[in-house]
């Protein structure tokens, strides 16, 4: 299968400072892939890398099947970490000009810029200049510079940062949108519930080196316990979690959200403690094998090694 | 359109309609008109062309030869009075605007007294005194006589080589005509590497430069910058130039003697081109270098304004070069980058420039401009992506390109 990216053992330092030490990846075409990482692990270094802004010192990056060119940069969107637009320009007119230097006719850019600012809502701001704007309007702003030219790959970099949830849900509509299209998605943020919303597979870089990589699920279930959620009916606080029937097996009942987390004995299968609480007679509102959150499993590789 | 010509268009586009650009356009001609126009107007004020009498007591002015009059000057009329009365009842009656008694003694004592109402013209008083000189060389033949009372107007300087020659009255239009050009052309070099510098930094402080470059190559950007600002110059110079020609064609047609004389030495033009191209080539490169290498474009505007006072360096020298124009400060000014340019063009006038050394200091600017490029390339590969950290002098010597 041709990968749309693939990173082999890139490296690179700056003078004393190693920003990536060794980092591996693919990212399969049509697919959205999380690349994630504490600050300063070398997530923007890598991206760069395989933008050609930097050259590895050691390893190779291939990129829509092969080296980078001047004539791939049209097929890819970018939108950078450092946002960057003309600030004593008008909105419209530096939106026409980046799509510009992507390929796009004058008369194509302007009729795919009125769709997209009508959909982002800044039509009626189009004439204002960039510094005018609000910090979440320059952040649509950004958004509709990095797909104006449709372009097959899109690197995004924080795409969240500065919206609120209305056009948080625009954009992950829009990003769903993008990968049914067929294009393949490289998505870099902190938010981690939006990852496990949106892609499909992850990377996971710590002091420039790989430490997680590879399908969401199963990276979930990799670190999920010997344990279950479990919420009855009535409805169990967290403060009432207590009132669970005992159940054989079981080492530890702590509230969790809206349910309680029942750790299990290493001999205790979830099916047992299933069946257990059936025989008592309780009414069961959830029932599930418990797996960590995307934060937890952050917290726990960052902080304690994988 | 080529990516190129985009980014050129773009930077075209944004400056020049801007409102500030504009009024910097017409500002320049506009003063100097105005400075040009109060200038006419203070000398018009200061001449009075109204008749002058005289009242000759040394039989001087007996037999009168005419006072000697060149290019555009209007002649005064001088208008002999037997008595002092009769002259003062002409002043009074304002038939003239001041009259000169010439003592009888006048050969041993030379004076000469003015009695006026209010004080006269200076175009008057001067031609009275080339009126008197004349009259005093009555007995030489009489293009002697007319050259020694016109003395300015008939004197050729020349230099001891013999490879040029002034008029006695100072440089014609058409001799500085290359001094001009070069400063019109150090103009344009200051103005283009500060636009550049400052369009570099802009794109770092507007953080645009990652988003560019993952669009175009660094070329593209460079080139583009280049010859959108280049046009940007042009644009002025071109609009400065206009208002200069139609104030020459307009001088000319006034008969003003300065302006006649438009022979221009084509081989002094081609020299001053030659030095200029790599003197432009070396301050872009090294303004690209800079705006790249600062965290904001004014660190990099201060830093710019070194550079312009590096290239005035012959104007604070001006008088060297001119006593003594092929001496050693003049020759090494000559072959210095930033120097060069104007050096040679201020020289040109008063004495050839050898062509060694002409060639030598198009050789040092043009190997300095390539330096200054490979420099800018470095330091644009290894300081577009960073932000609020000047790039160090070390670090774009020693580090890796990328």
């Amino acid at each position: 299968m041709m990968h749309t990216i693939k990173v082999s053992h890139v490296a690179k330092s700056f003078g004393e400072t190693q920003a990536v030490a060794d980092v591996s990846f693919d990212v399969e075409r049509g697919e959205i892939f999380g690349l994630l990482g504490p600050n300063g692990a070398g997530k923007t270094t890598t991206i760069r890398m395989m933008l050609d802004l930097f050259k590895p010192d050691r390893g190779t990056v291939s990129i829509l099947g092969g080296p980078m060119t001047e004539e791939k940069k049209e097929r890819i969107g970018y939108m950078p970490e450092e946002r960057g637009l003309y600030q004593d320009a008008p909105l419209d007119r530096c939106l026409l000009y980046l799509a510009s230097l992507k390929g796009l006719s004058l008369a194509e850019a302007r009729q795919r810029l009125g769709a997209l600012l009508e959909r982002f809502d800044l039509a009626a701001h189009k004439g204002k200049k960039v510094e005018e704007l609000s910090k979440g309007m320059q952040q649509k702003a950004q958004i509709i510079n990095t797909i104006l030219h449709r372009p097959e790959l899109v690197i995004i970099d924080e795409p969240f940062t500065a919206l609120d949830p209305i056009n948080t849900q625009l954009v992950k509509d829009l990003m769903h949108e993008l990968r049914q299209q067929g294009a393949t998605i490289l998505m870099s943020t902190h938010q981690m519930h939006q990852v496990e919303e949106l892609c499909d597979r992850i990377l996971l870089i710590d002091e420039g080196r790989n430490v997680l990589y590879g399908n969401l699920d199963e990276i979930r279930r990799r670190f999920s316990g010997h344990a279950v959620l479990v919420r009855v009916t009535p409805v169990l606080s967290q403060a009432e979690g207590g009132e669970l029937p005992s159940v054989a097996g079981v080492e530890q009942v702590v509230p969790h959200n809206d349910a309680v987390k029942l750790t299990l004995a290493e001999d205790t299968a979830p099916q047992d403690v299933l069946r257990t609480l059936m025989a008592q007679g309780v009414t069961l509102e959830k029932f599930e094998i418990a797996v960590p959150t995307l934060d937890e499993i952050f917290i726990r590789v960052v902080e304690g090694g994988a | 359109m080529s990516k190129l010509w985009l980014v050129a268009l773009y930077e075209y586009r944004r400056t020049v309609f801007k409102k500030s650009f504009i009024l910097a356009l017409l500002s320049v001609p506009l003063m100097i008109s105005l400075n040009i126009g109060v200038g006419l107007l203070m000398e018009s004020l200061e001449n009075d062309h109204a008749p002058v009498g005289y009242i000759d007591h040394a039989g001087l002015l007996a037999d009168p030869i005419p006072a000697p009059v060149t290019g555009s000057r209007k002649p005064v009329e001088f208008t002999p009075f037997q008595t002092e009365d009769g002259a003062r009842a002409a002043l009074e009656a304002k038939d003239i605007q001041a009259y000169y008694i010439v003592a009888a003694d006048y050969a041993e004592t030379s004076q000469i007294d003015l009695v006026y109402l209010k004080k006269p013209g200076r175009n008057a008083t001067r031609q009275f005194y080339d009126f008197i000189q004349i009259n005093l060389l009555s007995d030489q033949p009489p293009d002697i006589a007319r050259r020694a009372a016109l003395i300015s107007d008939n004197v050729i300087v020349r230099s001891l080589d013999g490879s040029r020659q002034l008029p006695g009255g100072g440089p014609t239009f058409g001799i500085i005509m290359p001094l001009l050009i070069s400063i019109a052309f150090l103009v344009l070099l200051v103005m283009s590497s500060s636009y550049l510098m400052q369009a570099v930094a802009d794109e770092k402080e507007n953080r645009t430069m990652e988003v560019l470059m993952t669009s175009i190559s660094p070329t593209q950007f460079i080139g583009g910058k280049v010859l959108g600002i280049v046009a940007i110059n042009f644009t002025q110079l071109v609009a400065w130039a206009a208002v200069t020609i139609l104030g020459i064609v307009v001088a000319r047609n006034a008969g003003i003697a300065w302006f006649q004389n438009l022979n221009l030495d084509w081989s002094i033009i081609g020299a001053t081109l030659a030095v200029a191209i790599p003197s432009f080539v070396l301050a872009s490169a090294l303004m690209t270098a800079i705006g790249v290498a600062v965290t904001s474009s004014q660190e990099g505007q201060s830093i710019g304004a070194l550079f312009f006072i590096l290239h005035m360096i012959p104007c604070y020298l001006a008088w060297a070069l001119i006593k003594t124009p092929n001496a050693l400060l003049p020759t090494v000014l000559s072959l210095l980058p930033f120097t060069s340019l104007l050096t040679i063009s201020l020289r040109n006038i008063f004495a050839a420039v050898p062509t060694w050394q002409v060639a030598a200091s198009v050789a040092v600017q043009t190997l300095c401009a390539a330096s200054a490029l490979w420099l800018a390339g470095r330091a644009f590969r290894l300081g577009m992506l960073r932000y609020g950290q000047r790039l160090r002098w070390r670090e774009l010597l020693k580090a890796r390109s990328r």
